[in-house]
């Protein structure tokens, strides 16, 4: 707490002060224009209908309620990765890093401090997206409460998870630009956040079980579009739970090598 | 003009030296574009497979010629976010203190913003570039009114990038906050376009803002050029108005260039970052 907390609070007074407008609208963007582009494709070509053997791989015939929910669930990826995978290139770019390895604060609660404030951010944008989803009709048939919360949390158990061993791949590296948009491209086709992954071949559809946004993608959208009692998410909540968990193992593991191959290195990222 | 010659020549050799043999720009310029296209192919594959989406749009008919159209969508969207990044790229002069020095030359500033545009675009777009082609002659997806128009297309794609990029150049030079004008260029700018959408299923507003921008008749051009044996005759309207709108876009710019350097004189910000 002594760690996260004040992390929380000085990452708050930078988005404050320096990039408020710039994260917020990009976020947005993406979330607004992925629905939009579902919403405008749904009634003008697919005439307020989808085909394509949609609804039994999807598991839902509400196109454009799956393609919100993947939107949301997109904008809260992307967001959490690019704050707590970055945290520590941001620190190297800005010379702090040195600094950071000196202070005797362990590193799982200096990220969750910034994981807790990006959650917060992110709250608000999608909150706003799924605002501008509704007004534009998309129906969300009442979510499980406890379902949801638990999806929630096992999502931003799995987000967290894969962003720590980014964050050792992209100080090794001394580069986050193209690691971040290579994971960003290669989830946005495996993940299965605006398609259902089974119109993949399935070693790709293998792959992106691999990654436990799949999962918990899965576990959201079965809270929100059909009404799923927490027992029938169980097992997509546990393997998300599990595959976030391990991520978080390995990547804590790889940081201590990581930080001392770029402090080695020096210069800046 | 030889001044002009030497800025460009220079430019082209940074670029070469910063982008060409770096294994990333496979990733940016050729992974991205293709991992994005099968997304986008798929994302809208429940609706253009949707009962009667044939009468709406007849081109969903045939699988290969939807992908055609995203892929050439994915194509032009390629060539004019590359510019974006070299302009957002450019903007690092200034955190790297060179971007004063080159004001301090006696270099031409238009000269400056074009060499950098053109020369990253064909630093990073001749990959992807190559694969449109061969992709669209390995699946014959290719339908010419004769061969001239690939000249037609590859000119209505280059020239008004060309324009587009110095104008982002010459905005990117001057704004402290560049992520921002990076961020707002990525996804309206697929957008508004069309690059995923016929033009036909996009509100009028869209449409509307969509023209300011060169990419969107730059398509059309392409798309009709390369996938509907459209020729010259046929496509004279929008060929017009890309010239018009390049011109525009230059003009743009040699404003905006004065503008901003006389304000950076006046404040000293351009080391400010």
């Amino acid at each position: 707490m002594a760690t996260a907390m004040p992390t929380l609070r000085r990452n708050w007074l930078v988005t404050m002060r320096a990039y408020q407008w710039t994260y917020f609208v990009g976020t947005l963007a993406t979330g607004i224009l992925t629905v939009g582009l579902a919403y405008l494709a749904y009634h003008s070509i697919g005439g307020g209908r989808a085909g394509g053997g949609f609804a039994a791989a999807a598991g839902t015939a509400d196109y454009l309620g799956y393609v919100t929910v993947g939107a949301a669930a997109s904008m809260f990826t992307v967001r959490m990765v690019l704050w707590v995978a970055k945290a520590q290139i941001t620190e190297q770019r800005e010379g702090t890093l040195e600094s950071q390895v000196l202070a005797p604060a362990r590193r799982l609660p200096y990220l969750v401090g910034v994981g807790l404030q990006s959650l917060t951010t992110t709250v608000v944008e999608v909150v706003v997206m799924l605002a501008f989803a509704v007004m534009i009709g998309v129906r969300l048939p009442a979510p499980d409460p406890v379902t949801l919360l638990a999806a929630f949390v096992a999502a931003s158990v799995a987000v967290f998870g894969i962003s720590v061993p980014l964050s050792a791949i992209m100080i090794t590296a001394g580069e986050a630009h193209i690691t971040q948009n290579t994971l960003f491209v290669a989830m946005g086709l495996l993940c299965g956040f605006t398609f259902p992954p089974a119109y993949l071949p399935d070693p790709l559809r293998w792959l992106g079980e691999a990654l436990p946004v799949t999962s918990a993608l899965r576990a959201l959208r079965a809270a929100t579009l059909d009404h799923a009692p927490l027992s029938a998410a169980a097992p997509d909540l546990l393997l998300c739970l599990a595959l976030g968990l391990a991520y978080l193992i390995v990547g804590l593991r790889l940081l201590g090598p990581a930080e001392r191959v770029a402090i080695q290195r020096g210069g800046s990222a | 003009m030889s001044a002009a010659l030497r800025v460009f020549a220079a430019e082209g050799l940074k670029q070469h030296r910063r982008i060409f043999g770096s294994k990333l720009v496979v990733f940016s310029m050729l992974l991205w574009p293709v991992l994005t296209l099968a997304t986008t192919y798929y994302t809208v594959l429940p609706v253009t497979s949707a009962p009667g989406a044939a009468q709406r749009w007849p081109l969903v008919a045939e699988p290969g010629r939807l992908l055609a159209f995203l892929a050439a969508g994915a194509l032009a969207y390629t060539f004019f976010f590359s510019l974006v990044q070299s302009a957002w790229h450019f903007s690092f002069e200034r955190v790297s203190g060179t971007l004063e020095a080159m004001f301090l030359t006696p270099a031409s500033r238009m000269a400056l913003v074009l060499a950098n545009g053109s020369s990253a675009l064909v630093q990073n777009a001749w990959l992807f570039g190559c694969f449109g082609i061969a992709a669209a002659l390995a699946t014959g997806s290719l339908h010419l009114a004769h061969p001239g128009m690939l000249a037609v297309a590859a000119l209505a794609l280059l020239v008004p990038a060309v324009a587009w990029g110095a104008f982002l150049n010459s905005l990117l030079m001057f704004s402290r906050d560049s992520a921002f004008l990076y961020t707002l260029l990525d996804d309206p700018l697929w957008f508004v376009a069309g690059v995923r959408l016929p033009l036909f299923a996009l509100p009028v507003w869209v449409k509307a803002i969509g023209l300011a921008f060169p990419l969107t008749t730059s398509l059309t051009v392409l798309r009709g050029a390369l996938l509907d044996g459209r020729d010259t005759g046929e496509l004279a309207g929008h060929l017009a108005f890309l010239a018009g709108l390049s011109a525009v876009l230059l003009g743009l710019t040699a404003v905006l260039l004065r503008v901003g350097e006389r304000h950076a004189q006046r404040t000293g910000s351009l080391q400010l970052f």
